[in-house]
């Protein structure tokens, strides 16, 4: 029968034996991780944004690599999901976004901060992970038509990074404003362009915000909505 | 109690209670946010209420831990505290820092790490104090008539806690090794030295209650905490998959995980066979209740629950989702809040020399508050297994998920409900004690 000092021996004893391993393999992880975790791309804005990040405790509501809270999305591949343009109009104006959903901190970022959040994200994307977070393996085969579908059209880029979002066109796009189907034999070039300029003036109380687009960009939209018949 | 000093735990134990009060109230904020209420949002963001919920409870754990070694420490080397004013020094420390803690939560003053938010500077300030408070069980302890197993690994349990809060003290660029440090205090913490904490408290309380031979507990309790680190220390590993480390962590951290389940296995056969051995014929039977149920409550909350997502294979879907809430939750609960309950039960009688263990207050306290818990950490699993299929294996947008799942937090809302009600009436009892006593001295005996 196992005695009282075998028993401390292995208690130490095991306890020493992986700690060693555990710190070897520790070692070894550090020597590794620089290539993984691509070192030569941790920018000053990077590192810059990793501290906002920390600084307003972006943990307690996301995950990151899977760490932090589930109350508000994963973020490690959010700059390959929504596009640096969206997170950017985002982030000035969480609520805006999502009427009526789950609420973000409104955090007045100025647009440095914000571009270093976004470096600070886009490199957080690239790390080696394992594959995670795994691509949906359940996922309809539809959503995957629909996408083919959508390369195929010529969307100007800004819809398909912010507008798709909350709009949808051909089945594929958010349900939080209505679907732009056949929205060109609904309205003219003219009260397009009105209503993007400034969507709150137009029709008080509007979910859709006023997203300040450069002249260009809405000229683009309007454009291209129009044909949409 | 047999030594005066020991009513210091006394201090200790009563704000671990009013700490863990508060706890429950940014506990119910949160459930209610998920709910969609989230009406304290301008007040209380999510990202504070969760900050104040998890440092409340290290925190409060951290003083129950101390109140139990300040009450175990003179009984086990046989002499009265080192230094009973050193100790209330450090317990208004641990409190002041605790309180600029929450109170800065709510004004952004924190580091955005899970776990570790307290800011550097308040963390060189718990560095001290858990100092002194080492310094002060450890001279009790080198100037004592004897040398327990007990004792000892208590106090190398604690000793190591405090070294293990230093890495999470470093600052990183790099997320990935800010990350890889964090887990040496948080796992290191909760899936290896606090489990000597939680032996040592066992080992004490199954040695006063069943009146089982020391020899043979502390035998046991050796091989408990030796596959504790057996297990433990690389299982460490089951953070590292998916962080940016090497893809070796995936099977040893799948392996060694794996086998963390056999600890607390270890555990719960401990206290159920020692129960047994002696009888179960101490008449405070409620110590006894707790001291129990932790081992078992903590193998199916730490291990059988922590092995339900650890394999890697399930943890790459369920990484990041209310699945780790699940186990989180009662893993807590049954391994640290339960051994500190029960050792709040055994030590309350002894220190004011009332023996109010034997009436309905607090054995309802220990059913209701179970049955609670279970039905919390039953709401977490429906809400984070349809999360996982939804979200993760189907492709569904977050928000749309987390709307799907809202009626769940309900459920959860109505067994923290039970829960509270549980801890109310085992505070209702704590207060009905009254405080420590000198007429208590000698007069206890176990």
């Amino acid at each position: 029968m196992l005695s009282k000092s075998q028993a401390r021996w292995f208690f130490v004893g095991g306890t020493m034996f992986f700690a060693a391993i555990f710190i070897f393999l520790t070692v070894d992880s550090l020597r590794e991780i620089p290539a993984r975790q691509n070192q030569d791309q941790m920018t000053a804005d990077v590192v810059r944004g990793k501290f906002i990040w920390e600084r307003e405790n972006c943990m307690g509501c996301h995950t990151i690599l899977g760490e932090g809270a589930y109350y508000a999305p994963e973020l490690t591949q959010v700059v390959k999901r929504r596009g640096a343009e969206w997170i950017k109009v985002f982030i000035k104006d969480p609520e805006a976004m999502f009427p009526g959903r789950r609420r973000m901190v409104q955090y007045d970022f100025s647009d440095d901060e914000i571009s270093d959040l976004i470096a600070f994200l886009t490199w957080i994307g690239e790390i080696d992970t394992n594959g995670f977070p795994p691509e949906p393996d359940l996922a309809p085969a539809v959503v995957v038509a629909s996408a083919s579908m959508a390369s195929s059209t010529a969307k100007p880029a800004y819809f398909t990074t912010i507008c798709i979002a909350c709009h949808s066109v051909g089945g594929t796009g958010g349900s939080v404003g209505p679907a732009l189907d056949g929205v060109g034999n609904r309205l003219t070039a003219n009260e397009l362009d009105r209503w993007l300029a400034d969507p709150p003036a137009v029709k008080p109380g509007t979910a859709m915000p006023k997203l300040n687009l450069p002249d260009a960009t809405r000229s683009e939209l309007v454009q291209w909505l129009v044909t949409l018949k | 109690m047999k030594f005066r000093s020991q009513r210091v735990a006394y201090l200790f134990f009563a704000s671990a209670l009013l700490l863990l009060v508060l706890q429950l109230v940014f506990g119910f904020i949160m459930a209610f946010a998920h709910m969609g209420f989230d009406g304290l949002h301008d007040y209380i963001p999510f990202n504070a209420a969760r900050s104040s919920h998890l440092n409340l409870l290290v925190v409060w754990l951290l003083s129950g831990f101390m109140g139990a070694a300040y009450f175990i420490i003179p009984e086990e080397a046989d002499r009265e505290l080192y230094s009973e004013k050193l100790a209330i020094i450090q317990w208004a420390a641990l409190n002041i820092v605790g309180v600029i803690t929450i109170i800065g939560f709510q004004f952004g003053f924190w580091e955005g790490r899970k776990f570790l938010e307290i800011p550097r500077e308040l963390d060189y300030l718990v560095v001290i104090d858990v100092l002194l408070f080492i310094f002060n069980i450890g001279m009790t302890l080198w100037n004592g008539k004897r040398f327990t197993t007990t004792s000892i690994v208590l106090f190398v349990g604690l000793t190591a806690a405090a070294l293990l809060y230093l890495p999470g003290m470093i600052t990183f660029d790099s997320q990935v090794l800010d990350s890889y440090f964090r887990w040496w205090v948080v796992h290191l913490w909760v899936e290896g030295v606090w489990e000597l904490i939680m032996g040592g408290i066992m080992s004490f309380l199954l040695i006063k209650l069943t009146g089982v031979d020391r020899e043979v507990i502390e035998k046991w309790l050796y091989v408990i905490v030796g596959f504790t680190f057996l297990s433990g220390i690389l299982g460490t590993g089951h953070h590292y998959y998916y962080i940016g480390t090497p893809d070796y962590w995936l099977w040893i951290g799948g392996i060694f995980s794996a086998l963390e389940p056999l600890a607390f296995l270890g555990m719960a056969l401990y206290a159920v066979s020692m129960a047994r051995a002696g009888g179960m014929r101490h008449p405070n039977r409620i110590a006894l209740f707790w001291t129990v149920g932790c081992g078992v409550m903590s193998f199916v909350g730490a291990g059988f629950l922590g092995f339900a997502h650890t394999l890697p294979q399930v943890n790459l879907w369920t990484h990041g989702t209310l699945v780790t809430a699940m186990h989180g939750h009662m893993a807590f609960w049954g391994a640290y809040v339960m051994v500190v309950f029960a050792m709040i039960s055994y030590a309350m009688p002894q220190l004011t020399g009332r023996k109010l263990y034997d009436n309905w207050v607090p054995e309802w306290a220990f059913w209701i508050a179970n049955v609670g818990i279970i039905g919390m950490t039953g709401a977490f699993a429906v809400a984070g297994v349809a999360q996982v299929y939804m979200e993760r294996k189907v492709g569904m947008d977050f928000l749309d998920v987390q709307e799907a799942i809202e009626v769940h937090f309900f459920g959860l809302t109505l067994a923290g409900c039970l829960l509270t009600l549980g801890i109310g009436l085992y505070i209702w009892n704590f207060i009905q004690y009254g405080l420590p006593s000198d007429e208590a001295l000698e007069s206890g005996g176990a």
